[in-house]
């Protein structure tokens, strides 16, 4: 018969027994409320867009009460985003004038960021500050000022689509400064300074190494500036002249109290739409360029104080 | 050095402005101020003279109308957008002041403007009109004998009149239980709190204040005890019934979110577009005073800017809109009473165009020998009126 | 070994700055000169026939009649209750940031775990939303019929009129507002804390509350000062968000009078007078703020 071999008995260490700790004692546990704070949070924050995206499908002229659903209020019926010109021209109006503001303001920010990080001097510092204080000055400052220069001074300069650019330019090339300079303090010099060993010219440094480091940060605030802009209501309110530059933040503002109806939700959520898309593709592509850059863009939006 | 270079350039660039830039002194009104009782013949300049005769339509492109939003039916700005090949845009505006920031700011240019007779002699001296030339207007002829040479206007050499109206008060009938006779009242009373709201125009609503109150029948009054009175009736009200400042009685009224409004006669003629499905007009009114001579009445005209640059075009919108179909279908959309003389009351009554409760927002010319009508006031005037109006805004 | 004159040779040196003038130049010109034409709009000394100020460009011809009755009434006049109203509405709603703000960002920052991307990215998605458009959902649920009425009808409350003028809904309008702008800077804050400090705490044997109190708050100070700074002071000129959500000139806001000024009337040296004196009441914020920042990055540098 054989013999059940019975292995030695293990010498295992238990753990101790746990003492059982109260909730509010324990370093260790779920934050549980915390998390239901965080998401109610973001409940409150988003579902009311979400409504309001919804009654945009509204069957009815009510934008509270919920009456089936309907494509009326994007095509095809009188009052709808794509029949009423005035609608589609404000959609027109803001997705040209946020690809228009990144295209000027994202390559003048990056220039400044790059030349205020290097450029050791009193003067720098000073156009540091002036940099800055857009970023912390109140819309209604710039927004005023910026229509008070415009109509006593700089009249060569009409109201409307010039001048919201030019305005639109200004308060994002504060944003584009503090999003690429974080960046490239974290790059250090090491890189160029390789090439200009290799002997690159200054120029050849920057635009073969430096401009490719700080990829992330470029698109992340390209995609910041657009979204601002396409989200300016201001600047673009003082700015505007006449009806044929009205965007879509002004047309609902003015609209929201008159007599309004599913027609702005759909406006609305059309914009959203557009940003997201933006948002998308810029998220996209970088992925695409270089793997993992994805998540450092996100953080470098959250990043840029 | 820079700065005083930057600093001597300043004014250079901004002297090219308009005349109205420049500065007035002691605030009387270099510009004549016109009177029922004495008529203005605005004058033309060499340097602003109408266009051309037999000068061919321009075609293609914006056709820019600065004027009070849902004030021209869309019906006849697509047909005319149809017809001449161009894209019809509204700039909308609350009140004269904001039209005038719009059309004096430098590099806009608008083709068509509805000012009114409280701006005019202003607008012409500073040259921002041009004067018409009536040969693309036959339709001149269709006007009330009266229109056809204004007393703001004589020989009607800027403008042509766009509607007539009068102010009075909306009301709820299902809401509101007594009339009093003196109507304004309506605003005062706490009853209807949260649901109250007066005209977004300093005069309407500081001039009904002073007859509310019956501190003058001079709603042009540049007595500033009577104004600062009647503001102070006004701030009263923010904290009585909440009052709110809007010009939409057209769409409020009918769907219920006032209950007593300061509006328009044509507000409550177009009202009736507003209801909501199945309900009828006799759920609102309109109230004004008993006395002719109590009444508020006036008139909102076309002009042509200086600016346009469609003048041709411009012209023949005008044409149109005294046109008499095409100025009833502008009626039937927005209320208010073109003063062509086919449309008399009869008319529009047999016509269907006002609901049988509305009877009394119809304007006969009666009305414009016996009421009260704002005019063309000194700046000084008009300083005060507005540095009131701002106490009130302020909500203090 | 590195060639010293690499990075500082004149090729170089006048490089940099180059590259920093055409921006510098844009806000000089876009930014500095618009905020002097404010002062010289604010201190003119003629009006045109239109009743608006010819601006008087050279200093020496400024007037501060204008400028210095503004400041009158705000003191102790028709505008001292809008100011005092802005600052209660600030800081009530900068209150309601702080206290929903800190601990979503504390929990998205150091406690997520593995939802943080989404986590992150939900908190971020305000940012991409218009804001307009947020307030007009809010208005769209807040009528009379809307969907909070509905709700509060479950409980048995009569429904209650949200957007006529009441200094809540203006209040909650504006934290809803801002509190996405409040919360990113306070992230990013808390996200660089190094988490080896909060563990050595916890294994000192420190609690939860302790630890918050004595080593992540006074870390992520400067987060929550710059988080105050940049929602403050853009809340401080808002005139939309009380326009939307109640017409009534009952809740008006120093923004609303600057609104009314420029863009509704011909007074615009009035406009301009409020206009400085809201940047001089938060230039010390703003100062403040850059002060901050200047000595951080330069301790980062």
């Amino acid at each position: 018969m054989t013999a059940t071999i019975t292995p030695p008995p293990a010498t295992t260490r238990t753990a101790p027994a746990r003492k059982w700790v109260p909730p509010w004692r324990n370093p260790w546990r779920k934050p549980y409320v915390l998390a239901t704070l965080t998401w109610l949070y973001i409940v409150w924050s988003l579902l009311p867009v979400v409504i309001a995206v919804q009654f945009s499908f509204n069957n009815g002229r009510s934008r509270s009460t919920w009456q089936g659903f309907s494509m009326q209020w994007y095509c095809c019926n009188d009052g709808s985003v794509f029949e009423d010109p005035s609608l589609t021209l404000a959609l027109k109006n803001s997705l040209i004038l946020g690809v228009a503001t990144v295209l000027v303001a994202t390559p003048l920010g990056v220039m400044l960021a790059m030349g205020l990080s290097r450029w050791r001097s009193k003067a720098s510092r000073v156009a540091n500050g002036i940099a800055m204080v857009p970023l912390v000055t109140p819309e209604i400052v710039i927004g005023s000022a910026l229509y008070l220069v415009m109509v006593n001074l700089y009249q060569f300069v009409p109201l409307g689509r010039p001048a919201m650019l030019l305005g639109h330019v200004t308060f994002s090339v504060s944003y584009v400064l503090v999003i690429v300079r974080s960046r490239l303090l974290s790059i250090g010099r090491e890189y160029e300074e390789a090439a200009r060993d290799l002997g690159a010219s200054p120029l050849q440094a920057i635009r073969t190494i430096l401009v490719p480091l700080l990829m992330p940060s470029i698109f992340a605030s390209a995609m910041i500036t657009f979204a601002t802009s396409l989200d300016d209501f201001v600047v673009s309110q003082f700015l505007f002249g006449d009806a044929s530059n009205i965007t879509v933040p002004i047309k609902l503002y003015s609209a929201v109290r008159a007599a309004p109806t599913p027609a702005l939700n759909a406006l609305a959520s059309l914009l959203l739409v557009g940003s997201f898309l933006a948002l998308l593709l810029a998220v996209v592509g970088l992925r695409a360029r270089k793997r993992g850059a994805g998540g450092s863009v996100l953080e470098d939006m959250a990043d840029f104080s | 050095m820079w700065l005083t270079v930057g600093l001597g350039a300043a004014p250079l660039l901004s002297a090219c402005g308009d005349k109205g830039s420049a500065s007035i002194e002691g605030g009387k009104a270099p510009y004549p101020l016109a009177r029922p009782s004495h008529p203005v013949t605005l004058s033309i300049k060499d340097s602003n003279p109408p266009i051309d005769d037999g000068l061919e339509p321009e075609s293609g492109g914006d056709f820019k109308i600065l004027n009070y939003s849902d004030y021209m039916a869309p019906g006849v700005m697509k047909a005319f957008g149809k017809k001449h090949n161009v894209n019809v845009q509204v700039t909308p505006y609350n009140n004269y002041d904001e039209m005038l920031a719009k059309i004096r700011a430098p590099g806009e240019s608008f083709d068509l403007v509805f000012p009114g007779p409280s701006v005019l002699s202003k607008m012409v001296y500073a040259e921002l009109l041009q004067p018409l030339n009536h040969s693309y207007i036959p339709n001149l002829a269709n006007l009330w004998q009266e229109y056809q040479d204004p007393w703001y206007d004589r020989q009607a050499r800027y403008t042509v009149p766009y509607t007539i109206y009068g102010t009075g008060v909306l009301y709820r009938t299902d809401r509101v239980s007594e009339v009093p006779a003196n109507g304004y009242d309506l605003m005062w009373d706490k009853q209807y709190a949260g649901k109250v709201y007066i005209l977004d125009d300093l005069g309407e609503a500081i001039g009904m204040s002073l007859l509310r109150n019956g501190i003058t029948t001079d709603i042009n009054t540049g007595n500033a005890e009577y104004v600062s009175k009647a503001t102070d009736s006004l701030i009263e009200l923010i904290d009585l019934v909440d009052v709110k400042v809007n010009i939409n009685a057209y769409s409020e009224i009918p769907e219920g979110t006032a209950t007593v409004h300061q509006g328009w006669s044509g507000d409550a003629i177009a009202g009736q577009y507003y209801l909501p499905k199945g309900v009828t007009p006799e759920v609102y009114a309109y109230w004004r005073p008993d006395e002719p001579t109590e009444r508020v009445i006036g008139s909102d005209v076309i002009a042509i800017p200086k600016s346009a640059q469609k003048p041709v075009l411009a012209h023949l919108m005008i044409n149109d809109l005294l046109d008499e179909k095409i100025g009833l279908q502008n009626f039937g959309w927005n209320g208010y009473q073109p003063p062509i003389t086919k449309f008399d009351a009869d008319f529009l009554v047999k016509e269907g165009y006002i609901p049988k409760n509305i009877m009394n927002a119809v304007i006969v010319p009666e009305d414009f020998d016996s009421g009260l009508t704002f005019y063309e006031v000194s700046p000084a005037t008009e300083a005060l009126w507005r540095n009131n109006w701002s106490r009130f805004k302020a909500g203090a | 070994m590195p060639d010293p004159k690499i990075g500082h040779d004149r090729e170089t040196r006048r490089l940099w700055p180059a590259l920093a003038l055409p921006g510098t130049f844009w806000l000089i010109a876009l930014f500095l000169v618009p905020i002097y034409a404010v002062m010289a709009v604010a201190f003119s000394d003629r009006i045109n026939l239109f009743g608006e100020p010819i601006p008087a460009w050279n200093p020496v011809d400024w007037q501060f009649g204008t400028f210095s009755t503004v400041l009158q009434e705000s003191v102790s006049g028709i505008y001292q209750e809008v100011w005092i109203r802005t600052a209660i509405y600030s800081f009530w709603a900068l209150v309601i940031c702080i206290v929903v703000g800190y601990p979503v960002a504390y929990y998205t920052a150091r406690l997520a775990g593995r939802r943080r991307g989404l986590v992150l990215a939900l908190i971020l998605a305000p940012w991409w939303i218009n804001y307009i458009t947020r307030m007009l959902a809010w208005v769209n649920l807040l009528q009379d019929d809307g969907y909070v009425n509905k709700f509060l009808g479950l409980f048995g409350f009569a429904p209650h009129s949200w957007l006529n003028g009441s200094s809540f809904t203006v209040v909650m309008a504006l934290a809803y507002g801002y509190l996405p702008f409040f919360i990113i800077p306070l992230f990013a804050s808390l996200d660089r804390i190094d988490g080896r400090l909060l563990e050595a705490s916890r294994d000192l044997g420190v609690n939860s509350v302790r630890t918050f109190w004595a080593v992540t708050l006074p870390l992520s100070r400067l987060g929550l000062i710059t988080a105050i700074v940049i929602t403050a002071l853009p809340m401080a000129g808002d005139y939309y968000t009380n326009t939307i959500v109640s017409g009534s000139p009952k809740t008006n806001m120093v923004g609303n009078q600057i609104e009314l000024f420029l863009l509704n009337g011909p007074q615009k040296n009035l406009g301009a007078s409020i206009v400085l004196l809201l940047s001089i009441v938060l230039v010390f914020f703003m100062a403040y703020y850059l002060v901050l920042t200047q000595r951080a990055s330069r301790d980062t540098r």
